[in-house]
């Protein structure tokens, strides 16, 4: 109950001061894995690391009820388009948030496409690379900032 | 809220599907550049079937050469969505704006497009709803009156949506429409009990809702083409053929070499 009237509370003050919230103001973001701006999140591990979009991403699609896969094999580059997403009837491009060789992709998403929007984070992971360049991430969000990156965002509306 | 720009409007009649998709590549190119302003264009098409990503070509219960024998035609997109039929009075709109200036995912905007949709029904009397969820699009109880077909890239839009005013419902007897079975189609001529105006008033309708909806200040016309006169329509409508390349107020090169000469100033 108490939850419920603090959260009342803080929708009344956020009107006031003009701030837009809903009821999930604040979408999940991990500890240690590196965020680009268009809502892709990268867990590296050595040379390799695997991407997906975020939480934020997700719940901005709506239910997602197809995935386009890159070939196994073929190179994904920072800042370039690697494959789409469909929900809601719109297509909307994934961009690869680093560079490197495709080792492997999340076959699941095929038939559970679905899994992106449940667990965006772990089950619902796009692809694995081999990193071509390490040095890439640096210029990645960590969570704290990706966490502000995506309170601005949607204050612009 | 944020400052948003002019949203600058191009009408045109009757254009076909693969010249508009030439431009709206273009103009997404050079919105993404910074170089134009959103856009939207505000047309119609000659009878074509299209199906979206995903390809779900099963959808078609033709063959290609029935569809080109019936002087239609089938085109294969990016967009989101399933089979759809596009054809003459179907207001067909492709906005071209930056959702990531606005801070829009695909799911908000998509809602925005349904209700530009259902507020234009309205104003005919007819009271229109969202599909429910995996039914994206507009409904009249439960035959579908609007269509929605996305592509988002690089955070900028294209294709759009289809707002059937009075085409020839008949070709939609060949599809699964969206994929949906046992769902109808209707438009607004069936559903409305009032007399429609032309359809350039609701064409012009859904682009000022479009404005509204998306917030944006100020607004910018450009007619580029014109639809031919009712009577030809008609006429095309009850006895489908080809549509010649050139004819039936489809932009010409001269056209093309004006938007040019827009976009580059």
């Amino acid at each position: 109950m108490a939850m419920a009237s603090r959260l009342m509370w803080a929708s009344r003050a956020a009107s006031y001061l003009k701030i837009s919230t809903c009821p999930r103001a604040f979408s999940t973001v991990i500890k240690d894995l590196k965020y680009a701006d268009t809502h892709e999140w990268v867990k590296v591990d050595g040379s390799s690391a695997t991407i997906g979009i975020t939480d934020h991403a997700q719940d901005h699609l709506g239910d997602v009820v197809y995935v386009e896969l890159p070939e196994v094999g073929s190179s994904v580059n920072q800042g370039k388009n690697f494959g789409a997403v469909e929900s809601v009837k719109a297509t909307s491009d994934v961009i690869s948030p680093v560079s490197g060789e495709v080792v492997e992709v999340n076959t699941e998403l095929n038939g559970s496409p679905g899994l992106v929007n449940a667990s965006p984070y772990e089950d619902g992971w796009i692809l694995k690379v081999k990193l071509s360049n390490n040095g890439e991430v640096n210029s990645l969000m960590d969570s704290e900032q990706y966490s502000k990156f995506c309170e601005e965002e949607d204050a612009k509306h | 809220m944020s400052l948003q720009q002019t949203l600058k409007a191009y009408k045109f009649g009757i254009v076909n599907y693969l010249n508009a998709l030439k431009l709206q590549e273009r103009l997404s190119g050079e919105r993404k550049a910074g170089n134009i302003q959103d856009t939207i264009l505000s047309l119609q098409h000659p009878p074509t079937y299209t199906l979206g990503k995903r390809r779900t070509d099963h959808n078609l219960l033709l063959t290609e050469s029935e569809v080109q024998a019936m002087g239609a035609e089938l085109h294969y997109t990016e967009r989101g969505g399933d089979i759809t039929f596009h054809g003459p009075r179907q207001a067909i709109i492709y906005p071209i704006i930056s959702l990531r200036a606005i801070g829009f995912g695909a799911r908000k905007y998509v809602e925005g497009l349904e209700s530009i949709m259902i507020e234009v029904a309205s104003l005919y009397g007819v009271n229109a709803h969202p599909g429910k969820a995996g039914e994206t699009g507009v409904w009249v109880g439960d035959r579908k009156i609007g269509a929605i077909g996305v592509r988002i890239s690089s955070g900028i839009t294209s294709h759009g949506l289809a707002f059937n005013i009075d085409p020839d419902l008949n070709y939609f007897k060949h599809i699964v429409p969206c994929g949906i079975r046992d769902k109808g189609v209707t438009s607004l001529r069936r559903e409305a009990q009032m007399q429609l105006p032309e359809d350039e008033v609701i064409h012009d309708q859904l682009i000022q809702s479009f404005a509204k909806t998306f917030h944006f200040k100020d607004m910018q016309w450009s007619q580029v083409s014109r639809r031919p006169p009712p009577a030809a329509a008609d006429r095309r409508r009850l006895h489908p053929t080809k549509c010649s390349a050139g004819g039936d107020g489809q932009p010409s090169a001269a056209n093309y070499t004006q938007l040019n000469v827009t976009l580059v100033n």
